[in-house]
């Protein structure tokens, strides 16, 4: 039983749920506690130990429902007597096909076979009345009709059969045979064939009903084993993606990509903060503490001499993003300004600036929108019109160049493709001596960088640094290193 | 059996105590009680403000009959404030009065080595419990029949003060360097920690805690909640107001109302004896459901279409 839970923690993980070795023990704890009988119990108490936070507990809650997912076995069942013959005929052939499937192997082949090699041996209506205990734990279980064990029950079985290796979608009859014969479907047929025989009503009565949840379960099995196949094999599929996303030149993700993007932008940002946020404070002198002053000097009689200061928090980092929006960089503004904003936990002082031809501050949008919002704003408002670099400065600094002082980075994102414009590097130099860094960030690749109208060489003679930033993996060192240097 | 382990014993009978003690709750909620209690885990509540995070713990309180330690963080608090403290006042006069009489002290010891071992005698006086000031943290460990511990806001203190309550929160004891390890008694106490989000909580704190996420609640359970909380508006301006409240968090909207907005808003109708909702009358008191002018401005288009969606809602 406990192999199924660390199964479905293992499914979570896939889906993107931390979750710790303490906690999968918290969970079989609470699981002990809770028992299986009860699913809605069952995913309520999971869901206060695993999941974190609101967003996890989304997916587990859809994981959980995929995971454990099993129809209720007595409306499958009262739906299922009206078809009584049906389902007898199916269940003899399955009888032959399970003997052939363990003989050869085949699975799939049998399961098929079976259909149509069914005799037409009609059921004896019974009635409803006395019955038998089944002997067979896996009857037994049937009988009891306590779906969550089955589950349980079937996930162990998936885990003898290495379900979790599931590669192509070919292979899921073979699992499907794996998992019924795992789960003790051998002596369950047994059974069957002898209560059939047997001639006693209850007996026979059983049997029946026996055959008819057996099939059931092979059915819930078959399902099974295509959730498992979607579980497991999909999530491969996306790790690679996400792989191939962070390398990929960001004005060539195609729009249906966005929002995975989206989230591994967040993803990086939380790991940047988690990284930086720890080290933010500095000690340096500041007010006095005045009981631990006190404290130290007491060995020396109480006077005060060795004095204990309060620690003092150092500054965030102030950062100023100006953001070509003209159409060949909108695409990478798009991402630099998501990263920025997501990292608002240890960067909470970015103000953000959109041009293409005149500047104009974004940052009240962004405080007032969700971040998606703000930037597709920004983008309809901001991007139209050819770009000028040298007005975009001249309004930067009318707007807002007394603000920059020497905590405050600079980050400029675009091409430095001026159309031959005036490049104003007289107040780029202005920004270069007030602010702490003025760092550029450039889409294009670096041997590009003074082709055509192209200021680039001009500008980076006022720069403290100037970079090559065209994906997400670009993007994630460039904002590390911002606030390495802030720390 | 206890009352508390009565209580405790099934999700049903710890949601039936909460209705009594007016507080209606989720099944989700009930069962975060109820494993707080079984699984001796503190619970990390989070969720929009207004929901009734802070009210979750002094019900329990109330319910178990327990005492309620309250510890408010903010930024800055640290363990001084929130563990223990040493009465340096304390010490200082001692170790003034210790000076006035060391002769008397000293008298008599043969040579330097054993005045010396009868001063150590003293040394360890001052750092013993006497001195000791037990601040919110210490005292729920060291109450004898166990209580509910809430740190409220815990997204408001420091990082490090987080660190500092991973000891207390995974196993119920403090570690203080003079004296030693102060560990819970028989009963620890149940421990509620709230959050409203406004920074992520380590994942070092997240692993120790049971994780429970209050959201606002659906029509039909907001509509328990003030039957529990107004029991005296009638049933219709009931359905009316609460239909109102749903449909305005769909707005887009700076603050959202909370529960207890709504719970003050009912409070106000029925001051004012409304019978029944009108746009007028909703005008008149927007200030008391939406906090900010902005808000109030936007949604002041839309009163006369949400008012009239509710009274047909109302009169259903």
């Amino acid at each position: 039983m406990d192999r199924t839970l660390t199964h479905f923690i293992a499914a979570l993980r896939n889906a993107d749920v931390r979750i710790s070795p303490a906690e999968t023990l918290d969970a079989m704890n609470a699981l002990e506690l809770v028992g299986y009988r009860d699913r809605a119990f069952l995913k309520n108490s999971l869901s206060l130990v695993l999941p974190k936070t609101a967003d996890e507990k989304e997916t587990f809650d859809t994981a959980f429902d995929q995971f454990f997912s099993f129809e209720d076995i007595s409306t499958q069942t009262a739906t299922s007597e009206t078809e009584q013959a049906g389902e007898g005929e199916q269940g003899e052939g399955d009888g032959q096909g399970q003997g052939e499937g363990s003989g050869g192997g085949k699975g799939s082949g049998g399961a098929k076979k079976g259909k149509f090699a069914g005799h037409d041996e009609e059921e004896d209506d019974l009635g409803p009345g006395e019955m038998s205990e089944p002997r067979s734990e896996l009857g037994r279980l049937l009988m009891l009709e306590s779906t969550v064990e089955l589950t349980m029950r079937m996930a162990e079985a998936a885990k003898e059969a290495r379900l979790e290796e599931i590669q192509v979608f070919t292979q899921k009859g073979l699992y499907t045979r794996k998992i019924m014969d795992a789960m003790g479907l051998a002596d369950l047929s047994r059974e069957i064939s002898e209560l059939r025989q047997s001639f006693r009503v209850p007996d026979r009565r059983l049997g029946q009903e026996l055959k008819k949840r057996q099939n059931w379960l092979r059915e819930q099995a078959r399902d099974y084993v295509e959730r498992q196949f979607l579980l497991h094999a999909d999530a491969t599929g996306r790790r690679l993606r996400e792989d191939l996303l962070q390398k990929v030149k960001l004005s060539n993700v195609e729009h249906r990509n966005f929002r995975l993007i989206q989230e591994i932008v967040f993803r990086m940002a939380k790991k940047l903060a988690a990284l930086h946020s720890r080290r933010r404070k500095v000690f340096k002198r500041g007010q006095l503490h005045v009981p631990r002053t006190l404290r130290h000097n007491m060995s020396y009689d109480g006077a005060i001499f060795d004095l204990r200061w309060k620690s003092v928090k150092v500054d965030r980092p102030k950062v100023f993003a100006i953001c070509d929006v003209s159409g060949s960089v909108a695409s990478y503004a798009r991402f630099m300004l998501m990263f920025l904003y997501s990292l608002d936990e240890v960067m909470p002082k970015v103000r953000s600036f959109a041009f293409s031809s005149d500047l104009a501050e974004v940052t009240e949008l962004f405080e007032r929108n969700k971040i998606e919002d703000a930037i597709a704003k920004t983008l309809r408002d901001y991007s139209g019109g050819s770009t000028d670099y040298g007005q975009a400065f001249a309004d930067f600094r009318k707007l807002c160049m007394d603000d920059v002082d020497n905590r405050t980075t600079i980050v400029i994102l675009g091409d430095a493709r001026n159309n031959y414009g005036d490049p104003r590097t007289d107040i780029l130099k202005d920004m270069y001596d007030r602010a702490k860094r003025v760092i550029w960030l450039n889409p294009e690749s670096r041997s590009t960088w003074n082709t055509g109208d192209a200021e680039m060489r001009k500008y980076t003679a006022y720069v403290h640094q100037a970079e090559e930033c065209n994906s997400l993996m670009h993007l994630n060192r460039v904002v590390g290193n911002l606030l390495r240097a802030a720390a | 059996m206890t009352d508390i382990e009565q209580l405790a014993e099934s999700v049903e009978s710890l949601k039936d105590g909460f209705e009594a003690h007016r507080y209606i709750c989720s099944n989700q909620i009930a069962t975060a009680v109820y494993l707080a209690y079984h699984l001796r885990k503190p619970v990390l509540i989070e969720g929009p403000p207004g929901v009734g995070k802070t009210e979750l713990a002094k019900t329990s309180a109330d319910m178990f009959g327990l005492p309620l330690i309250r510890l408010q963080c903010y930024e800055g608090l640290d363990e001084a404030k929130a563990i223990y403290e040493w009465k340096y006042g304390k010490q200082l006069l001692y170790t003034q009065v210790l000076k006035e009489t060391l002769d008397e002290v000293l008298q008599g010891a043969q040579g330097f080595a054993e005045s010396v071992s009868r001063l150590h005698e003293f040394g360890d006086i001052f750092f013993s419990e006497e001195f000791l000031e037990p601040r919110p943290l210490l005292k729920a460990l060291r109450e004898e029949h166990g209580c509910v511990l809430l740190i409220d806001e815990v997204d408001k203190s420091d990082h490090e003060f987080e660190s500092l309550l991973l000891e207390i929160l995974s196993d119920f004891q403090v570690s203080i360097p003079e004296i030693g390890t102060v560990k819970a008694h028989r009963e620890p106490p149940i421990v509620f920690l709230t959050s409203n989000n406004t920074r992520e909580i380590s994942d070092a704190l997240k692993r120790r805690c049971l994780h429970l996420y209050i959201p606002f609640p659906d029509a039909d359970l907001e509509q328990r909640i003030i039957h529990a909380r107004v029991p005296d508006i009638p049933p219709e301006l009931r359905r009316q107001l609460v239909t109102f409240i749903q449909d305005l968090r769909d707005l887009d909207l700076k603050k959202v109302p909370a529960i207890s907005e709504t719970i003050d808003w009912a409070r106000t109708l029925l001051l004012l004896h409304t019978e029944s909702l009108d746009a007028e009358l909703v005008r008149d008191t927007l200030n008391v459901i939406l906090k900010f002018q902005e808000d109030i401005v936007n949604v002041d288009a839309e009163i006369t279409t949400l008012t009239s969606k509710a009274l047909s809602a109302g009169a259903r």
